[in-house]
Order: structure tokens, then C-alpha cells, then sequence
């Protein structure tokens, strides 16, 4: 364990996908993460256990992230499919507070991942090293979609974050009409 | 991670409200109380010290845009100071600089709102 790098590293063991997060999840690191889940989900992987032993916070970014993990395994016919294990108090008031204590499958007490799990980090996802930040109109699209998600999780959600959508959606909008001004 | 602390302070109409720590989703409610907490006392002159921020999340600053939005309504403002550098990149690479007004020095915050 002393030796997991920093960022996010998976491994897939008996048909689930392990994915172990060391340090913060945050909106920098987020997009590995979204685009690696999107992918196993389309290779027909249908269960995800996401370990927060080694995390130090996330953002609601990454958590908006790991409920788009969730709803897509919903949309499959996969409820509950993405679990939770070793999660502090204070992560675990962050899901609660954003409803996603409904739609993940959260086991508390100290869980252990398979003897032999071989974890290999997922590149550009230690917030600490980034070697290509996101650019602006991708952090800006990622930020957004992350919130949609977590509206779309509970509705509860959206007068929360009602004004992060509405000035990233202008801050799209004026980077748009920008570009379209320069051509 | 430290405890995130929150020291206020008056200079005439303007309160500056000092910020130590991480703003997350934990801790953000805190600040949002502190400054509900002045504008139900008709204070919408606001300067938010960041010298000592470790670190913001989006939803945190998703609120800031918003309190600040409910400041302007009043004629008031909140202003960022003292912004470490990668947290300003961050404000910055969402587009946020165009909603959050920046200042380097107290003093040129402070002038910012003379000047309004």
C-alpha cells in the first residue's frame, strides 16, 4: 500500500473494475477517470468498486463524475453497480448531501480489494503532476456535465448548483461567440 | 488537511473576511452563514482574504458567484484577494475572472469600492 502512486490507478479483478483514488479527486483529475470508465462500460464491464481509503477529499467535479459512472450503469440495467468501500465521515456527509448515498452502493467498515490486484495509474490523474491540463473549454464542458449528473441524480441538487451551470454556460457561450467573432 | 478558519475584520463599510484552509462542500456552508449573517445586517461590501486558501472546489466557487451576484443586487460586491497562484488558474480557466473581481493588494480592494 505504501507504494500506490498519487492520482487514480484501476485494476480489473473477477469481472469488477477496482478504482483506487490517492490524494484528492478534483475536476483536474476527473476526465481520466470519465473517459476510462466510458470505455469499460462499452467492453460490456458492468460492476465498479471505487476505493476511498487513501482519498484526502473530492470535489463535486469527481463526484459528479462517478454518478455519471452510476447512471450509465442504471441506464444498462445495472442498479447499484458502482460500490464504495472505505470512505472517511467527512466523504460520506458529501454523498449524503448530494443523494448519491441512493444511488451508490456504499459499504462501510474496512473493505479490502482481491489479494494480487495489480493497480495501474491512470495517466494524467495526480492533481499534483499534471502533464495536460484540461483546456478551458474542456474543464468548462467537464464541470458541466459532472453537475448535470448530479441534478440528474436528485433533483434536490440543481437549486445548488444552479449558478456554477448557468456562469459556466456563459463562460461557454462568450468563448463560442469569440471564435466565431475570429472567423 | 487543516481545519478551515474564517477571521473577520471591519474597515469602515468593508468587511474583509479571512479565509484558512480548504473551501469544499464541507466546509463552505460555514462561510456562507458568516456571510448571510452580514447581509441580513444590510452589509454588502465584502473582501474575501484567500492568502491562506488552501484550496477551492467548483460547487465552492459555483457559491461565491452566487453570493457575490446577491451582493451586486444590494449594490455591493464580493471581492477576491490575495488568490494563490493555482487557485487563481483555476478561476481563471473557468471564465470566472469575467464574474469574480481579483486584487492583488488590500489596498486596491479596498479603493475598488470607493470607487464605485
Amino acid at each position: 500500500m505504501a507504494d500506490t502512486p498519487k492520482g487514480i490507478s484501476v485494476s480489473r479483478q473477477d469481472d469488477r473494475i477496482y478504482v483506487r483514488v490517492v490524494g484528492r479527486g478534483t475536476f483536474q483529475n476527473s476526465q481520466p477517470l470519465q473517459q476510462f470508465a466510458g470505455e469499460m462500460i462499452e467492453q460490456g464491464e458492468k460492476e465498479f468498486v471505487v476505493d476511498l481509503e487513501q482519498c484526502q477529499g473530492m470535489d463535486s467535479t469527481f463526484l459528479g463524475v462517478l454518478a455519471g459512472i452510476g447512471l450509465r450503469l442504471r441506464e444498462i440495467g445495472c442498479p447499484s453497480a458502482l460500490r464504495v468501500i472505505n470512505i472517511g465521515g467527512r466523504q460520506m456527509e458529501s454523498l449524503r448531501t448530494l443523494g448519491l448515498d441512493r444511488l451508490f452502493d456504499i459499504q462501510t467498515g474496512r473493505q479490502t480489494v482481491p489479494e494480487g490486484a495489480d493497480f495501474c495509474p491512470l495517466a494524467d490523474a495526480d492533481v499534483t503532476q499534471l502533464t495536460h491540463p484540461l483546456t478551458k473549454e474542456e474543464a468548462a464542458n467537464l464541470i458541466l456535465e459532472a453537475h448535470n449528473n448530479l441534478v440528474r441524480a436528485d433533483k434536490r441538487n440543481a437549486l445548488q448548483f444552479r449558478e456554477l451551470t448557468r456562469s459556466l454556460r456563459e463562460a461557454i457561450d462568450r468563448r463560442r461567440a469569440r471564435g466565431r467573432d475570429k472567423e | 488537511m487543516k481545519d478551515f478558519q474564517i477571521e473577520k475584520e471591519s474597515r469602515g463599510p468593508v468587511q474583509i473576511i479571512r479565509l484558512n484552509g480548504s473551501l469544499d462542500m464541507y466546509s463552505f456552508p460555514r462561510l456562507e452563514a458568516q456571510l448571510n449573517a452580514f447581509f441580513r445586517l444590510g452589509q454588502y461590501l465584502m473582501i474575501l482574504d484567500c492568502r491562506n486558501l488552501e484550496y477551492i472546489g467548483s460547487a465552492g466557487l459555483g457559491a461565491l458567484i452566487a453570493l457575490a451576484k446577491q451582493a451586486r443586487e444590494h449594490n455591493g460586491d464580493l471581492r477576491l484577494l490575495n488568490l494563490p497562484e493555482r487557485i487563481y488558474k483555476v478561476i481563471e480557466l473557468l471564465g470566472f475572472t469575467k464574474v469574480l473581481q481579483v486584487f492583488d493588494s488590500e489596498e486596491a480592494a479596498l479603493a475598488s469600492f470607493q470607487t464605485n
